[in-house]
């Protein structure tokens, strides 16, 4: 286990480096730049913010020291937010992403299993037939389709909940949905599936040969097997959840960091972009090692691979 | 086609035909297509036509309208207002001139020419005025246009490089796939919303979204031929054309690529749904296209600043998009029992 973690990381570093670099060019070549503004600045002005951000340096120098910034974790100033470094941007905005996330995630288990199971154990009947064609429904529809209609109807229609926002309790129902339920529809398919061929094997009919009573069958015997296309399907989720809640903070106005991703893309802050991308690919990378991490040690037949 | 009745294609054909739900998925994809390109013909209203007088009305609404002109000759009119605005503001008589009006469908006062026109609205209008419905197919061409432009750029790019990947293997193929694997762990989404914002208002943004999406969705594309490359390439059939001196070339193109089409017209049927849904989020950020190319994630974005006073706004435009895509993946899915695809994503 632990050659093939540090294997892992070892890959890790040259997929970062290249990430690093194509943001950095990608950036740089783009028109527009953070001291450009509406109003007329005086030349030694700008001048003097260009040598204090470090832009008065050629370009190749610059990609050095930057790199070495994010390497030392020692962020450079925000050329958007006077006085802090987007180190402090990013831990106060990805909690809230995180808990969206995290309830997001919640919710799509928790609708997702059951209804899979369910629709696994009655095969060909309605209670099979319903909850896949919601998942059907659920998998089709865009979040930002889902999203701005759920606000119609409970937001505004009914009035159960708020529109937009992320103040107390109710605030957070909306935008969980909105993200979770896609994945809900997602894992309720994979573990129809994977509980549909599970529930057909020897070892399970043995089970039920010795007595063990349906229930036990099912949720003892056949779950542990049948969960695992749900596990190597959590890599991209997190992926998925986090380009996801671009979309869903953009509607409900949640000031997570997805929302001050595309804040600082807009407002050409260098810096800020640069770590969030890089902070964002770091956490899909681990996100990813992690499942396959977790797959090794809950599937024998990887196990001694 | 073939004479034979076994030939694999009826064969498909035949299996496609029983399944119902991807017939309907196949008859709505061709209803969209012939209402987005072919429905303007019949339904006249330009989808930039600003009536700011009719600003938001309810679907199934017949608006009468008088068109006011400043010069006789010209086509398009200099505005375009209600009957009460003219009678406020043109009359002289409101009463006189609002019967002559509606008597001759056309007046002149003081060198200024009006004209009375109906319009229908069968959607209603957005909150400038301008007809839904005809923005929903203006939308729906690019979307569509778009998807299926993205669709070939990934097809071609993904396809040839499956086909060298598989059929050359060894270390070449090592390398190939070692590289689409690191292109797997990039963010990549991350990176085309970077693009985007960053070139916004670059005049070639659209080729930029083209390449943006092409360069996401090709790798699978790669994977899936490489795949059935390398199967195919131990067949007899394969290893008899190298023996009698066929050159590798004709053999890819004349042996190999064939026997691709299968998996590939069905990874491209769901791939259309895929990059619609990409180009449309992009849209909805208000990162993708522009003001006058607005597609149907951009309408949905403004139906939804707009759904607390006229909720039809957002709600015609999210049906016809998520139809589309439901068509779209049921057609796919269909298409894939019938030709008998297995979904191998290695």
């Amino acid at each position: 286990m632990l050659p093939f973690i540090l294997r892992r990381f070892a890959q890790a570093i040259p997929v970062l480096l290249a990430i690093y670099t194509i943001t950095f060019f990608m950036i740089r070549l783009a028109p527009g730049s953070p001291f450009s503004d509406e109003r007329k600045v005086a030349d030694h002005i700008i001048e003097a913010q260009q040598a204090y951000y470090g832009y008065d340096q050629p370009l190749l120098v610059q990609y050095f020291t930057t790199l070495w910034q994010h390497i030392r974790l020692d962020l450079p100033p925000l050329t958007s937010h006077v006085g802090l470094t987007s180190a402090d941007i990013i831990s106060e905005s990805f909690p809230v992403s995180l808990e969206l996330g995290l309830w997001a995630m919640t919710i799509a288990l928790a609708l997702g299993v059951p209804a899979g199971i369910l629709a696994a154990a009655r095969q060909n009947t309605w209670l099979d037939y319903t909850p896949m064609s919601l998942a059907m429904t659920g998998i089709c529809l865009p979040t930002f389709v889902v999203g701005p209609i759920l606000a119609l109807v409970f937001g505004i229609w009914l009035q159960w909940t708020s529109v937009a926002g992320w103040l107390g309790p109710v605030d957070r129902i909306l935008p969980s949905l909105t993200l979770g339920l896609y994945y809900a529809a997602y894992i309720a398919r994979l573990i129809r599936a994977g509980m549909l061929e599970i529930l057909s094997s020897d070892f399970i009919r043995t089970a039920r040969a010795k007595g063990a009573s349906e229930l036990r069958a099912i949720l003892v015997h056949a779950l542990r097997g049948g969960i695992l296309p749900v596990v190597s399907f959590l890599g991209p989720t997190l992926a998925g959840l986090v380009t996801g809640s671009f979309v869903v903070e953009t509607i409900f106005q949640v000031p997570g960091l997805g929302r001050h991703f595309v804040l600082a893309a807009l407002n050409r802050d260098h810096a800020l972009i640069m770590s969030t991308v890089l902070f964002y690919a770091s956490l899909i990378m681990l996100a990813n090692l992690v499942v396959d991490a977790l797959q090794i040690l809950l599937n024998p037949k990887l196990r001694y691979a | 086609m073939n004479e034979a009745p076994q030939s694999p294609w009826t064969d498909a054909w035949r299996r496609m035909l029983d399944n119902r739900l991807a017939l309907c998925g196949l008859g709505f994809f061709v209803f969209v297509t012939a209402l987005c390109y072919l429905g303007p013909i019949l339904y006249k209203l330009s989808p930039d036509a600003q009536v700011l007088a009719l600003e938001s009305t309810l679907p199934f609404t017949r608006a009468n309208l008088v068109e006011v002109r400043f010069d006789e000759e010209k086509t398009s009119p200099d505005e375009v207002t209600t009957l009460e605005d003219f009678a406020e503001v043109y009359a002289l008589d409101p009463e006189v001139d609002l019967e002559t009006l509606a008597k001759n469908g056309a007046l002149e006062i003081k060198g200024v020419f009006f004209q009375t026109i109906s319009r229908f609205h069968l959607l209603g209008t957005d909150s400038k005025g301008r007809d839904i419905l005809a923005r929903i197919m203006r939308g729906g061409r690019i979307s569509l246009g778009v998807a299926f432009l993205a669709t070939l750029t990934a097809l071609i790019i993904g396809v040839n490089y499956g086909l060298v990947s598989g059929y050359f293997g060894g270390r070449l193929d090592a390398f190939m796939m070692r590289f689409v694997d690191i292109l797997y762990a990039l963010p990549f989404l991350i990176l085309v919303i970077l693009l985007m914002v960053l070139f916004d208002g670059f005049h070639l943004k659209i080729l930029l979204i083209f390449i943006a999406i092409g360069a996401v969705e090709w790798l699978t594309m790669a994977r899936i031929t490489r795949g059935q490359v390398m199967h195919l390439k131990e067949q007899e059939f394969v290893t008899a054309a190298r023996a009698t001196g066929v050159s590798t070339f004709s053999i890819l193109t004349k042996h190999i690529a064939p026997n691709l089409l299968g998996p590939v017209i069905v990874y491209s049927t769901l791939l259309v749904p895929a990059v619609m849904l990409l180009e449309s989020t992009l849209s909805f950020l208000g990162l993708g296209m522009q003001a006058n190319m607005a597609s149907w994630g951009t309408l949905i974005k403004e139906g939804q600043q707009s759904m607390r006073s006229a909720p039809w706004q957002l709600i015609a435009p999210s049906l016809f998009f998520s139809a589309t895509l439901f068509a779209m993946n049921f057609l796919g899915d269909g298409l894939r029992d019938a030709l008998d695809v297995k979904s191998e994503n290695q």
